[in-house]
């Protein structure tokens, strides 16, 4: 018993040692920032001169700034697209390419490749394909009649731009999420729905589904987490416009902060925009459980 | 055994993160490298300078450096490219690792001056009697705040009228001189092919000239105690103007250059048939538009013969963080206040030099493409060196233009939203102090 315990702590302390490295990093890259991004919001930083305590100034100023509440409309109406047909899109992919058959792992690839393309590239062939008089996409509606619109410079498309491209190069990732959760659905209950007669839907609607729950969970909370966050994208397609109608918080705070030098400001918009997420996935986290208790 | 690995791992791990933390204060001082004696350079003084140029533009920096350092025995340059200048600057700034000399975006100054990170330049002005009358004084405006100085303009640059002599010709057209002869013209040039537009007349996708035409209507951006001045008569003739190209004689379509980069530039293809552009395309246009013969006029006047363009351009300055205050004067002088030097920076580059005596050389004297630009110079203006303008303008003006461009918001709307939130911004950004 005696060196079963020695075992024990000298488990511990090996486990101690390993994760040193790591929580040193998180510390110094992770929670220093953060730390120091919320006193900052407190000040009237500017990077270079002044770091004065200025109270609650930046947090009253910005109660007004109707710009950032324009760019929290903007994310939450890209959210509103982005995160539900992700998860769909995604799901159906994974549910295609889980089978074994004939050529999937080509489809398998195709299907992740955008996922390693950078932000910045895939945004630059985009607006190339969305051209409206010499891009591939007009020029696919043409064959149809129809006259495709100016899709980045048109307030009424610009941010559906944005989503379609965002869609393009995420489904891939959580494509392979879904498979993953697919495979560890055990073989034994589809077996049993189908001897009790169950048809497809049957078995997608209470096996395959509920017992996904835990991967939408992950799927949904990343989609929004990086809805909320989407920058890339948005500044090399659009800088932000037509208009401001895909001007992001995160072009925002990077804005005010490296452009302004309004740091301490920057830092605030920052804050809000983390307790921003940080109640949509609490949301997420309630929508899921309550589900649970339905099924 | 094990545990010895694990833990020699494990503090391997760690003595390398430290040291990447602390990586940065090895490095702090890059201007020393040299004087601490690496052997060669003897006593010279090593100096930094920081530019974002690369690719054409960093040999043609390493052209003029070279040139500095072979005509004298005392300072040594080194071209730096910094991709993104002005965030590394803004953490070098405060910790010691300034550069010496930094090539600068002009407009800049109103933002980075009043916190007290560049080195003021009258007293060497008139230490070595430089003339500011040999400079634009509009560029060196730009480069003040609070009545100093804090670099000397290493280019300039204005927005004139561009145009395809091919088109014109055929379409029996002379380039336009006013308003009135530009929007017939531009309407004369445009071709729809059912509602695919082939030929734009007249390129509109730059709302961020509005300053421009605002000028040409006989108006200002600003007001002199800062608040937007452009909510007024002078402000609606501009956006009738527009309205008049836009929708009734239907000379462009929005998004129409989006995405054309050099090769496929909407100009060189013959696309779009007359646009406002700068000197900065000339190497550009040349290279790419084989075909393409085009012709430049200065920017056509307003209805009341109003002329009015933007002046632009870069500067050289010292941070206050160098070490070398003088040298780095030495250097800025030779390359920025000296007629050969300065002429020879022009034929490098292809660009304006901001020192005028350079300009009376037949280079630019006899060149018609030339000629153009130096008279819009005449009575080009800079931007207004408020620290809010440009935030003022690209996210109260641009969105609210766009709006109006799309057909989604009056003239009068536009004008009072932009207001509006203009002056909001202005007061926002303004230097907190």
């Amino acid at each position: 018993m005696a060196s079963m315990r020695k075992v024990e702590r000298h488990e511990a302390r090996t486990a101690y040692v390993f994760i040193t490295p790591t929580v040193l990093l998180f510390t110094v890259f992770t929670v220093i920032p953060v730390v120091m991004a919320l006193y900052l919001s407190f000040t009237n930083y500017d990077v270079l001169s002044q770091n004065d305590w200025v109270g609650l100034d930046n947090y009253r100023r910005l109660m007004e700034d109707s710009l950032l509440w324009k760019t929290f409309k903007n994310v939450f109406f890209y959210s509103i697209i982005f995160v539900p047909l992700n998860i769909v899109i995604s799901l159906l992919l994974s549910m295609l390419l889980s089978r074994a058959w004939r050529g999937v792992k080509l489809f398998r690839t195709f299907y992740y490749l955008p996922t390693l393309t950078s932000a910045v590239a895939a945004a630059t062939v985009w607006i190339w394909l969305l051209h409206p008089e010499f891009g591939l996409v007009n020029g696919l509606l043409s064959y149809v009649g129809i006259t495709g619109p100016a899709w980045l410079s048109e307030t009424s498309t610009a941010m559906l731009s944005i989503v379609m491209l965002t869609l393009w190069q995420s489904v891939g990732s959580n494509m392979i999420i879904y498979l993953a959760g697919l495979q560890g659905v055990p073989d034994y209950l589809y077996e049993s729905a189908r001897l009790d007669g169950a048809n497809k839907w049957a078995s997608f609607r209470y096996i395959t589904w509920p017992q996904l729950r835990p991967t939408t969970f992950l799927v949904s909370t990343m989609a929004i987490i990086g809805a909320l966050q989407l920058f890339d994208q948005a500044f090399v397609l659009t800088q932000g416009g037509p208009a401001n109608v895909t001007k992001t918080p995160v072009y925002l705070i990077y804005q005010q902060g490296f452009n302004q030098l309004q740091m301490g400001y920057a830092s605030a918009q920052a804050f809000v925009l983390a307790v921003a997420i940080l109640i949509f996935s609490l949301i997420n986290m309630r929508v899921s459980k309550a589900e649970e208790s339905i099924i | 055994m094990r545990k010895g690995w694990v833990t020699a791992l494990s503090v391997m791990m760690v003595a390398a993160l430290a040291a990447g933390c602390s990586g940065n204060s090895g490095k702090e001082s890059p201007a020393n490298d040299g004087k601490a004696g690496s052997g060669s350079s003897g006593k010279k003084t090593e100096l930094t300078f920081w530019g974002d140029w690369g690719g054409e533009g960093q040999k043609q920096f390493e052209t003029m450096v070279d040139a500095f350092n072979k005509s004298q025995d005392k300072i040594h340059v080194k071209y730096v490219l910094q991709q993104d200048m002005i965030t590394k600057f803004l953490t070098a700034a405060t910790n010691g690792g300034a550069p010496d000399v930094l090539f600068w975006d002009r407009w800049r100054t109103s933002l980075y001056a009043p916190k007290n990170v560049l080195h003021p330049v009258d007293e060497y002005l008139t230490r070595d009697g430089i003339s500011k009358d040999d400079f634009y004084s509009e560029s060196l405006t730009e480069l003040s705040h609070d009545n100093k100085l804090y670099g000397l303009p290493l280019t300039v640059d204005a927005r004139a009228l561009f145009y395809n002599k091919k088109l014109l010709d055929d379409a029996g057209l002379q380039p336009p001189a006013t308003w009135d002869e530009l929007e017939q013209a531009a309407a004369k040039l445009t071709k729809w092919n059912g509602d695919k537009l082939e030929v734009a007349g007249f390129s509109m996708g730059d709302l961020g000239l509005f300053n421009m035409y605002l000028q040409q209507a006989g108006g200002q951006m600003l007001t002199e105690d800062g608040k937007t001045n452009f909510n007024n008569e002078q402000g609606k003739q501009v956006l009738e103007f527009w309205d008049r190209l836009m929708n009734k004689d239907k000379v462009y379509k929005v998004g129409f250059e989006l995405g054309l980069g050099e090769g496929q530039d909407a100009f060189v293809t013959g696309k779009v048939a007359m646009l406002y552009s700068g000197p900065w395309m000339l190497s550009t246009y040349n290279k790419y538009g084989k075909d393409l013969d085009y012709g430049i006029v200065p920017p056509p006047a307003g209805p009341n013969g109003d002329k009015g363009s933007v002046m632009g351009g870069f500067g050289l300055v010292i941070p206050e963080g160098s070490k070398h205050h003088d040298e780095a004067w030495e250097f800025i002088k030779w390359w920025t206040a000296n007629k050969d030097n300065a002429l020879m920076w022009a034929k490098t580059s292809l660009n304006l030099p901001g020192f005028k005596p350079s300009m009376e050389d037949p280079f630019f004297q006899d060149d018609p493409q030339w000629k153009p630009f130096l008279d819009t110079l005449e009575f080009a203006k800079i931007r207004p060196t408020h620290p809010g303008y440009s935030v003022m303008e690209t996210d109260a003006l641009a969105p609210n233009l766009q709006l109006n461009q799309q057909n989604k918001q009056s003239i009068e709307d536009t004008l009072k939203k932009a207001q509006e939130q203009g002056d909001k911004m202005l007061k926002d950004n303004a230097v907190v102090k």
